[in-house]
């Protein structure tokens, strides 16, 4: 078992690198050929995974991975779940703004509020940011996209004087103050 | 001390439900992406119940009545609160319900109120639904048909609803001003486009709001547990759980289960866990996986990368989508308590 390490190899020149996790491989695509789409200054190398642990046998050849996006379906139980097993196999210098959750279906009514409650939970003990995405229409992908990919920039180090912790410092999710929030374990 | 960081709130200070014993920091690093109403409704979900009895309530609800409700299939909408809603005035609601759905149906043309309209409909209480004192009486509604053909013979009942209110959360209950009357459940049985007219006409009158109600699968769950857990007592016959796996092509799995080996299996859970008269949510959760788990030893089918559709027993079914069917009279003031609490998660703060 090898975790995935953040500062192992050197960076490339004009590169960033994104791996977008995504257990039921239907959205990650899509978003994929967007990010690809949009950015024409840099090089942006998308790679898909299912869940943690990467293969072993091209540890070697991969270049270093700027970003991690897990993307969770909350119509899935087994996305929350998977996305929990897979969490255990990042370096702790991923949470320092070199990974970020992505929610689908957080409108859909008939989706258990338990499931976001856990995920915002999960986002705010790891002090990472937890953007909500719409997945059915091309303008939510698009917009997804984007945002990911202006992370992307910055935790590669390809915005002057911004940095991956700065960023995720101020927008990573914190749980309410609230005395209700407090009483849930 | 309290008002030091006024000043500087942050605006989600302002959409969290206000507090006296909050403390608002001068600077708060939240993330804006946090600020969705559904946090607010999130907290207040019950995570804990009482274990429920089946009872009898052919003593207490009139007969004709309880045939109506456990006779058909319902689709649930939640409503908010009704303002000068009266249980002494249903004579003339159903005099002004009358004469609306007709109105509407002549689309502009002047109408008489009288006893040649084509239609009735009864406006009745129903007593011995209300678990608390604070439920308000829980209202039963019936259209009835008189065409002309059919002159003489007993009228036809062609939409049937109700409104009740089981077990509400006394906190909101109390909450609420004197002048509404609440009654968060609603269930119709009949041709959708009078259930839009008698929505349409409650809105109106009430000021109020119906939405679609669907019951997550959290909710799901309970009622497989629940309905389960009174095995013993009363024969469910069979559990059947469906879920849609969404593969392609999308596969659509129905599980049935001994109720047996269902009961044994929740008793196990329950013996292990189990903490005096109630549930807890971590035992239905329990419960659930341990079906799922069999179920792919057999399949190689992860249950949970899908979503509960429907839960079937010989004393009910309910459905995600909001449609439900109560067959058994015993068990209905658990299932409608539940039903109230989804419902009540709905209503704006």
């Amino acid at each position: 078992m090898s975790l995935l390490k953040p500062f192992n190899k050197l960076p490339e020149l004009n590169t960033a690198n994104i791996l977008l996790v995504e257990n039921e491989t239907q959205f990650q695509k899509k978003l994929a050929d967007t990010i690809v789409q949009l950015e024409n200054d840099v090089n942006v190398i998308v790679r898909l995974a299912r869940s943690l642990p990467l293969p072993v046998e091209i540890a070697e050849k991969r270049q270093r991975i700027d970003l991690v996006v897990f993307i969770v379906h909350l119509s899935s139980e087994q996305s929350l779940l998977s996305t929990e097993v897979s969490l255990k196999q990042l370096e702790s210098g991923y949470f320092m703004g070199k990974m970020c959750f992505l929610v689908t279906g957080a409108r859909c009514g008939t989706v258990p509020s338990e499931r976001l409650t856990s995920l915002k939970k999960m986002a705010a003990s790891l002090n990472s940011p937890l953007l909500m995405t719409e997945d059915g229409t091309t303008e939510g992908v698009n917009t997804a996209a984007q945002r990911v990919l202006n992370m992307l920039k910055i935790s590669a180090g390809l915005v002057p004087m911004a940095t991956g912790l700065y960023l995720s410092s101020l927008i990573r999710y914190t749980v309410p103050a609230d005395p209700d929030w407090q009483d849930q374990d | 001390m309290e008002t030091q960081g006024g000043a500087t709130a942050t605006p989600r200070n302002q959409t969290v439900m206000h507090r006296s014993s909050r403390r608002s920091l001068g600077v708060e690093l939240t993330s804006h992406f946090g600020c969705t109403p559904g946090q607010l409704t999130a907290i207040r979900t019950q995570t804990r119940r009482e274990i429920s009895k089946p009872r009898n309530l052919s003593e207490l609800v009139d007969p004709e009545h309880l045939a109506a409700l456990v006779k058909e299939e319902w689709r649930i909408s939640y409503l908010t609160p009704m303002y000068q809603f009266k249980h002494t005035q249903l004579q003339s609601y159903s005099k002004r319900l009358a004469a609306f759905i007709v109105a509407e149906k002549q689309q502009g043309i002047g109408v008489e109120v009288g006893p040649e309209m084509g239609l009735k409909v009864v406006f009745s209480a129903v007593h011995g639904l209300a678990e608390t004192e604070d439920d308000a009486e829980a209202v039963f509604i019936q259209i009835h048909s008189k065409s002309a053909a059919a002159e003489g013979e007993a009228t036809k009942v062609v939409w049937s609803g109700w409104l009740c209110c089981v077990s509400g959360e006394v906190e909101y209950l109390r909450s609420l001003s004197t002048d509404f009357t609440c009654l968060p459940l609603f269930g119709a049985s009949g041709a959708v486009s009078l259930t839009t007219t008698v929505m349409s006409w409650f809105e109106r009158t009430f000021d109020c709001y119906f939405g679609p109600l669907g019951i997550d699968s959290t909710g799901l769950k309970w009622l497989a547990a629940l309905w389960t857990g009174c095995h013993p007592d009363i024969n469910i016959r069979y559990l059947k759980l469906s879920w849609t796996i969404p593969a392609q092509p999308p596969l659509d799995v129905s599980y049935t289960v001994h109720p047996q080996d269902a009961w044994e299996l929740w008793n196990s859970i329950r013996e292990v866990d189990g903490l005096g008269d109630t549930v807890g949510i971590e035992e239905v959760t329990y419960f659930m996986k341990g079906l799922e788990m069999h179920f792919f030893r057999h399949f190689r089918i992860y249950l949970s990368a899908g979503t509960l559709t429907k839960v079937t027993t010989a004393l009910g079914s309910a459905h995600r989508d909001g449609k439900i069917r109560i067959t058994s009279g015993d068990m209905m003031t658990s299932v409608l308590a539940l039903l109230t609490e989804c419902a009540l998660l709905k209503m704006p703060i």
